[in-house]
């Protein structure tokens, strides 16, 4: 369970990212946080894991409070949180399986990690790709694959890292239509058949409302709608970006 | 100068001047206008001299017959197995130690300027030295022989490799790096999965290419008491120019193999 309350983050810069926001997530859930670019989306995704640390607040990760860990609790908070990134951030000139075993780095002590990977580990990452659909490409160099299977390289990563969360942030941003339909039910697929909960920052809001349960819409650092994607409206959406979507904007993947 | 654009919509557009062809103009008249200022002393210049020495230092000398000549080459297996055995130990001694140098010096990794600046100032001070006078200095604490070239050498490869490798870490892709550190690597592995395998090539790239340089080098460094081909050269340049031109001719020929191999080697990297 992911719980936020009343979290403030100012960076360095003075930028207000996070202006006071609560809310709550539970084990396996599926849920999308919309909103314009630079409302705050990111940040709230990555003080889940630390990548940015909160200014003021209270942020709870299975009721350990995020904030006081440092160091090997940190480590260890991370390793059970898979993160998906836009540009998928894979080694690109190294092999599809080697890429998805360095999410197991974290399991060993770091003389470990330097050297060779206990079978066990290689069995986790190969299984990791079958799930994923690319076995067949373990042995690729990740420069060979397209966009779309980048990714699924990407979250076979996160899967072997046996995580209970995967943040997304912005997960098919660089992707064409019909591949992040791909990425997209694939993501589906991990939080149906394992229970891993989904928080995904997303752009197209059609893709969000079609695949999360849950909607968080997020303006200027405050939370404007917590709610099930299937009551959001024209209205709700308008609080959310400012003015009304265009038809058009809306629509894009059936 | 250029007159604006005057588009349908009324709008006007001046394409800014482009200042680096004036910049640039400003360079080579000053350039050239330096070059006057050389003191050239056109009396003592002898071009005619160019053959006698080029045919004094390719045919035997002193009553020897070409048969010397090419003798002589065979002699000189142990000086040139002393100037590799230099080149190598030097290139690789130097170009390791420059790794956590360069790692400390790259931004990207340690975010800390009160690292990064004294390393790098250390790695600038490292290359203002000239190599000769490193062997020099060198030789003040080892004695004339190979181990002073090898120190010579392994300081002039640091500091090139120190500043070459920070820089190709700086322009890493950080990515794998930050994803790393999601799945709770810590530092170290981060680094090791998501910027070794990403820098490793270029380290593997540059070691051969300054391996390269330094086997030219260290034939230089032989003046000044580091042994090797370079000290043959030293002792005949005198009176013996047919064995300069022979030693000359070996070189030659030992550079053009290293040169073509780590050509082929590099570009297998990629």
């Amino acid at each position: 369970m992911i719980r936020f309350v009343n979290v403030f983050k100012t960076y360095d810069n003075g930028v207000q990212a996070l202006k006071g926001v609560s809310l709550t997530i539970n084990d396996g859930e599926f849920v999308a946080i919309i909103g314009l670019s630079g409302a705050g989306k990111s940040t709230l995704l990555r003080s889940i894991n630390k990548m940015h640390a909160i200014t003021s607040g209270q942020l709870l990760v299975d009721d350990v409070d995020v904030a006081q860990l440092k160091g090997k609790q940190l480590r260890l908070l991370r390793r059970s949180i898979g993160m998906i990134f836009q540009s998928f951030n894979l080694v690109k000139r190294m092999s599809v399986y080697k890429n998805v075993l360095a999410g197991r780095v974290a399991y060993h002590s770091t003389v470990t990690s330097l050297g060779f990977f206990p079978r066990e580990d290689r069995y986790i990452a190969l299984e990791a790709l079958d799930t994923m659909g690319i076995l067949e490409k373990a042995f690729t160099r990740v420069d060979q694959l397209s966009g779309g299977q980048q990714q699924r390289v990407a979250l076979a990563r996160s899967l072997a890292q046996k995580p209970k969360i995967i943040l997304a942030d912005e997960p098919v941003a660089s992707l064409d239509p019909i591949t992040t339909v791909q990425v997209m039910n694939d993501f589906s697929k991990i939080n149906r058949d394992f229970g891993i909960t989904i928080v995904a920052n997303m752009h197209h809001v059609d893709l969000a409302l079609k695949y999360a349960k849950r909607i968080i819409g997020i303006r200027d650092g405050l939370i404007v709608y917590d709610g099930p994607s299937k009551d959001i409206n024209d209205k709700i959406l308008e609080s959310i970006y400012g003015r009304s979507l265009a038809h058009d904007e809306v629509l894009g993947v059936e | 100068m250029a007159h604006p654009f005057n588009l349908s919509s009324g709008k006007s557009v001046r394409i800014p001047f482009n200042r680096t062809i004036v910049v640039f103009v400003i360079i080579a008249l000053l350039t050239i206008g330096f070059s006057f200022f050389i003191p050239v002393k056109w009396h003592l210049i002898r071009i005619d001299q160019l053959w006698v020495i080029f045919s004094r230092l390719f045919t035997p000398s002193h009553s020897r017959t070409w048969g010397d000549y090419f003798s002589f080459m065979l002699t000189l297996g142990d000086p040139l197995l002393a100037t590799l055995q230099m080149s190598l130990a030097g290139t690789v001694i130097g170009c390791v130690l420059a790794v956590p140098v360069a790692v400390l010096a790259a931004r990207n990794i340690f975010k800390s300027k009160i690292i990064s600046i004294p390393v790098k100032l250390l790695m600038n001070l490292v290359r203002t030295i000239p190599t000769m006078i490193l062997a020099i200095l060198a030789t003040f604490f080892v004695g004339l022989g190979i181990l002073s070239g090898i120190i010579a050498i392994a300081i002039f490869s640091f500091g090139i490799m120190a500043k070459m490798l920070y820089e190709a870490i700086e322009t890493v892709d950080m990515g794998p790096f930050e994803a790393l550190e999601s799945t709770g690597a810590n530092k170290i592995v981060a680094f090791q999965h998501a910027v070794v395998s990403q820098i490793a090539p270029i380290f593997i790239s540059y070691t051969i290419y300054i391996f390269e340089i330094n086997i030219r080098a260290s034939a230089v460094l032989g003046y000044v008491g580091a042994g090797g081909i370079g000290a043959v050269i030293k002792n005949n340049i005198l009176y013996n120019y047919d064995r300069v031109g022979a030693t000359i001719i070996v070189m030659l020929v030992v550079i053009l193999i290293v040169q073509f191999t780590s050509n082929y080697i590099r570009r297998k990297l990629q």
